[in-house]
């Protein structure tokens, strides 16, 4: 709450990597609809017979118009499409990637403006972001890689493997929706030991200004396992914030009769709380991190000033040596 | 017609022939010339069932039969070489091939004699009249020492072994729970054209005469049981399983299912003008709850298709409430919404929002299958939209009678635990009763004409099913209701008890339209070809105005054009669709405001109805940005949702 410049700076980022591709789709949207008489209904309500003859006829982008964008169920869409490793459309994972490279790119911006407490300059801000990103780049390559390695062995393990096994004879589909749900949570907690063990590498890496991304993962596991419940607690109140977004979401969401502009004002607003919650995640970790080996507002890097750029940073290491 | 004529007087006369309890029954109303008595005994622990019986069979052809020729549909799911398995490797389906040995089934004669008379068995033959799949070892053919002369009747004495499958095509068994459908060697149809008799294929069902059913089934004591007809008699025989005799007349297939964890609810169907009926439900505990639905539905469906076309006749009906398959890789096929004479399985899930048309649709469709299946018996196997087509289409229209603007679309999201309302996304009768949306990516694939057994695998389902409901929808719109309906009363009432085909059925239109309608049915049914018209230009000035229509696909249907122009005057053109294009031209002051192609979208099959007009006030725009707006709110949403693994 302490730093709204970043939570509207990071939703005017997701706008900004949005919006391009909304108006390409309005373009086909518009393109489809044309002179016709059903744009009338079709801009009044879900018209879900032009809305099948449109995605009937749509190629890449224009295929991920349906109805499962409207309102909470296009978030659970979403939550449960990630969960159940549904092949994401090749333009919209374009659009991902380059995404979290920018959130990778500004996650040393805001973690050391976090670490502070205090507000720092725009310059000193994305000098920051220049000085972590490279190193958090190298910490997102070993992070992705064991990502992929839950998704592509441990998911089908659980989820296919184990699930068939476990409701192959199930006559109660009640029990199989507990077996899954279990499941689920199995694979959730083991993708939130991999996100706490980066995030606190990435709080370490900004805290104590560590240079080696693997020195700072172990230093991650190694903070993480001396104090496993507190850490946990931590982690379970982040989430249930997280939770109760979704569900004051759930109430307000617009239907598909709701006027553009409130429904684009409701929608950011929630977007706007969902960023909120990933800045606060951040911050209760570095928080909790400073008061646990450190003190408040504390890390080791003096504040980046600009142009101090690794490389200026660099020369002047070089100047003092000889 | 003589020869339906000769059939059906013939097919009244011997049934005295008929055995035991059918004796008792009331008149025939079916010609019952495919009877059986049969006893059967289930063993749970290995999944066996072995059987054995009595066939009385009369020749109602108008030919001698020199040989018999036997349905053994379970032999399908005997291994991967069977014509059924062949047929789904075909469009890429190798599910099933991963089952372990257990899970297949098999059935095996072990005694097949003329009664008192000649052994059959050393004769029994495999044949695959249909592809000649020498491994297909579902249709077997047993030359007899002496033709059945026509109206002659035979008897044939029955035993067989038969392992029931893990759940394959809405038969088998899943822990306690067993549905057993096409379970008994089962006699094909003789007509004048020679034996009926195809082999089981992947997307088609089934076809057999009419016949009087006196079955004793014995399952372990304790376990509920419901099959087709009504139970006559119940004994427990001491050794931990009871055996129970159920018997029905005038039907033409027999399905039972039994399991310890049925719920069972009774309740009566009573409509003004139709026959009580006795309604027996069979619940999977876990859908308890959802007991008045299944009945509400039952009851929609009893009450609509009777008051339409015509009383459903036997006096009680089984819903069965199958195991939920949730998991398919592992559990097995659903054996869900099926059909069988006085018996059918519906389908839920554990939670199933009220708002969702689950199990309301499947339950009134698969009712509705009592009359176009149950009682008009159409061969399933060539014919597959005589009964699939006709009852969606009666599906849809009862479903927007009896729950008017109720149901939504649900999506089911992690893996099926949680079901979402899209409360903007209503069921409609025409979009998604009639199943347009699944239609239309296929809708060249196969002539309806074609026997259905020969449709491309992959997209049977919908050229039997939607594609009908959209024509017959078509037809409604084109001649009205009443004149529709009065069609499917006529085809009703001379279709009971017998096997219409579908000359039969076009004859009736064309008779009770007054006209003929062969030009409707070449276009819908006699056809591969679909439907697409458009306003293709339009050009307006004070005095001279121009509108092109084009038909952009090669269906040919006759349609209107409705120009209205800005002084609020209105010009509706006939186009018989024929040509490429049409130009209409106009010389007065007013401006075209509006074009539209079937302007009261009769055409339900026109797969682009978005270019069926033109406006000079588009809102295009308008639209366009209020669900780009929507869409990136949610493209927002799901980079959120990414932003995790940054």
């Amino acid at each position: 709450m302490r730093a709204p410049a970043l939570t509207l700076g990071v939703l005017g980022l997701t706008f900004l990597l949005a919006l391009p591709l909304a108006i390409a789709l309005r373009g086909m949207i518009e393109e489809h609809l044309g002179a016709s008489l059903e744009a009338d209904r079709a801009a009044a309500e879900w018209h879900a017979g032009w809305a099948a003859e449109f995605g009937a006829q749509a190629q890449g982008l224009g295929r991920t118009f349906t109805h499962e964008i409207l309102g909470f169920g296009g978030t659970l869409a979403n939550v449960s499409g990630l969960l159940e490793r549904r092949e994401l459309n090749p333009t919209l994972a374009g659009a991902i990637v380059a995404y979290v490279a920018a959130w990778i790119f500004l996650s040393g911006g805001l973690l050391d403006r976090l670490a502070r407490g205090r507000p720092i300059r725009t310059a000193a801000f994305f000098s920051a972001c220049g000085v972590y990103f490279v190193r958090f780049l190298r910490l997102a390559v070993v992070i992705g890689a064991v990502y992929w390695a839950l998704f592509r062995w441990l998911h089908p393990f659980l989820l296919t493997t184990t699930y068939d096994r476990l409701t192959r004879d199930l006559t109660e589909e009640r029990k199989g929706l507990l077996i899954r749900g279990g499941l689920y949570l199995a694979f959730v907690a083991a993708l939130a030991v991999v996100n706490l063990i980066a995030d606190f590498a990435k709080v370490r890496a900004v805290v104590e200004d560590r240079r080696s991304m693997l020195g700072a993962l172990g230093a991650s596991v190694r903070f993480v396992r001396r104090r496993p419940l507190r850490v946990l607690a931590l982690y379970v109140l982040n989430v249930l914030a997280v939770l109760v977004i979704l569900r004051l979401w759930l109430q307000v969401a617009p239907g598909a009769a709701t006027p553009s502009w409130w429904a684009l004002f409701a929608a950011q607003l929630y977007l706007l709380f969902r960023v909120w919650a990933r800045l606060s995640f951040m911050a209760s970790e570095i928080v909790f991190f400073q008061g646990e080996l450190a003190h408040a507002d504390y890390a080791a890097a003096p504040e980046p000033l600009w142009p101090d750029s690794p490389g200026v940073e660099a020369i002047q290491n070089l100047t003092r040596q000889n | 017609m003589p020869s339906l004529r000769f059939l059906l007087v013939l097919a009244m006369l011997p049934l005295v022939a008929i055995p035991g309890s059918a004796r008792q029954d009331p008149p025939a109303r079916s010609p019952r010339n495919a009877s059986y008595r049969l006893e059967a005994t289930l063993e749970p622990a290995a999944r066996t069932l072995s059987g054995s019986g009595r066939l009385t069979w009369r020749n109602v052809a108008r030919r001698p039969a020199s040989e018999l020729r036997f349905h053994l549909y379970w032999n399908a799911w005997r291994d991967a070489k069977s014509s059924w398995m062949r047929e789904l490797q075909l469009i890429g389906d190798t599910r099933f091939r991963a089952r372990r040995p257990e899970d297949w089934a098999s059935i095996d004669m072990t005694r097949l004699a003329v009664a008192g008379g000649a052994d059959l068995l050393p004769r029994l033959k495999f044949v695959a009249p249909d592809d000649n799949n020498p491994d297909d070892r579902t249709v077997f053919s047993v030359a007899l020492d002496r033709p059945v002369a026509p109206g002659e009747t035979l008897e044939i004495d029955l035993a067989w072994t038969s392992h029931v499958p893990r759940t394959f095509a809405r038969t088998g068994a899943l822990g306690n729970y067993f549905f057993v459908a096409q379970w008994f060697p089962k006699i094909g149809v003789l007509d004048d054209l020679g034996w009926n008799c195809h082999q089981f294929h992947a997307t088609t069902e089934f076809f057999a005469d009419f016949g009087a059913y006196d079955v004793s089934l014995t399952v372990p004591t304790g376990w509920l049981l419901g099959a087709t007809g009504r139970e006559q008699a119940r004994t427990d025989r001491g050794n931990g399983t009871t055996t129970h005799r159920y018997v029905e007349a005038d039907v033409h297939d027999f399905a039972w299912t039994t399991s310890p964890a049925f719920v069972e609810r009774r309740d009566k169907f009573e409509s003004p003008g139709l026959p009580a009926v006795d309604i027996r439900l069979l619940l999977q505990s876990e859908h308890a709850e959802q007991a008045q639905r299944h009945l509400d539905a039952t009851r929609a469906a009893l009450k609509y298709y009777g008051l339409w076309f015509g009383p459903y006749p036997y006096a009680q009906i089984t819903v069965v409430d199958p195991v939920t398959i949730f998991n398919a890789r592992a559990q097995g096929e659903s054996t869900g919404g099926m059909e069988y004479p006085t018996l059918f399985t519906a389908g839920t899930r554990w939670y199933a929002p009220w708002l969702g048309s689950q199990p309301e649709s499947v339950t009134v469709h698969e009712a509705g299958h009592q009359f176009w299946y149950g009682l008009v018996a159409t061969n399933e196997f060539e014919h597959a939209w005589m009964d699939e087509g006709l009852n969606t289409y009666s599906t849809a229209r009862a479903m927007a009678e009896t729950w008017p603007g109720r149901f939504v679309t649900v999506e089911r999201y992690f893996g099926g635990m949680i079901p979402w309302s899209y409360a903007d996304v209503r069921w409609s009768r025409d979009v998604d009763g009639s199943r347009l949306n699944t239609f239309r990516p296929v809708a060249g694939y196969d002539a309806q004409s074609t026997p259905s057994w020969q449709y491309w695998p992959a997209s049977a389902s919908q050229i039997s099913y939607s594609k009908t409901a959209l024509w017959l929808g078509t037809l409604e719109k084109l001649i009205g209701w009443p004149t529709t309906q009065q069609i499917l009363t006529t085809y009703f009432q001379r279709g009971s008890f017998r096997h219409p085909t579908p000359d039969e059925f076009f004859a009736i239109a064309n008779e009770i339209r007054g006209q003929d309608l062969t030009w409707f049915f070449d276009a819908v049914h006699r056809s591969a070809a679909h439907f697409d018209y458009a306003v293709s230009q339009v050009t307006s000035s004070a005095g001279d105005s121009t509108v092109v229509v084009r038909r952009l696909a090669d269906g040919i249907f006759p349609t209107t054009i409705r120009v209205r122009f800005d002084d609020g005057s209105t010009m509706d053109e006939s186009w018989d669709g024929r040509a490429p294009w049409r130009s209409f031209h106009y010389t007065r002051p007013a401006r075209i405001a509006s074009v539209q192609v079937d302007p009261e979208h009769v055409l339900l099959l026109d797969l682009n109805y978005t270019n069926n007009s033109w406006t000079a006030r588009p809102r295009a725009e308008t639209a366009s940005k209020r669900w780009a707006l929507r869409w990136l709110t949610w493209f927002e949403d799901l980079l959120l949702t990414y932003a995790f693994f940054a």
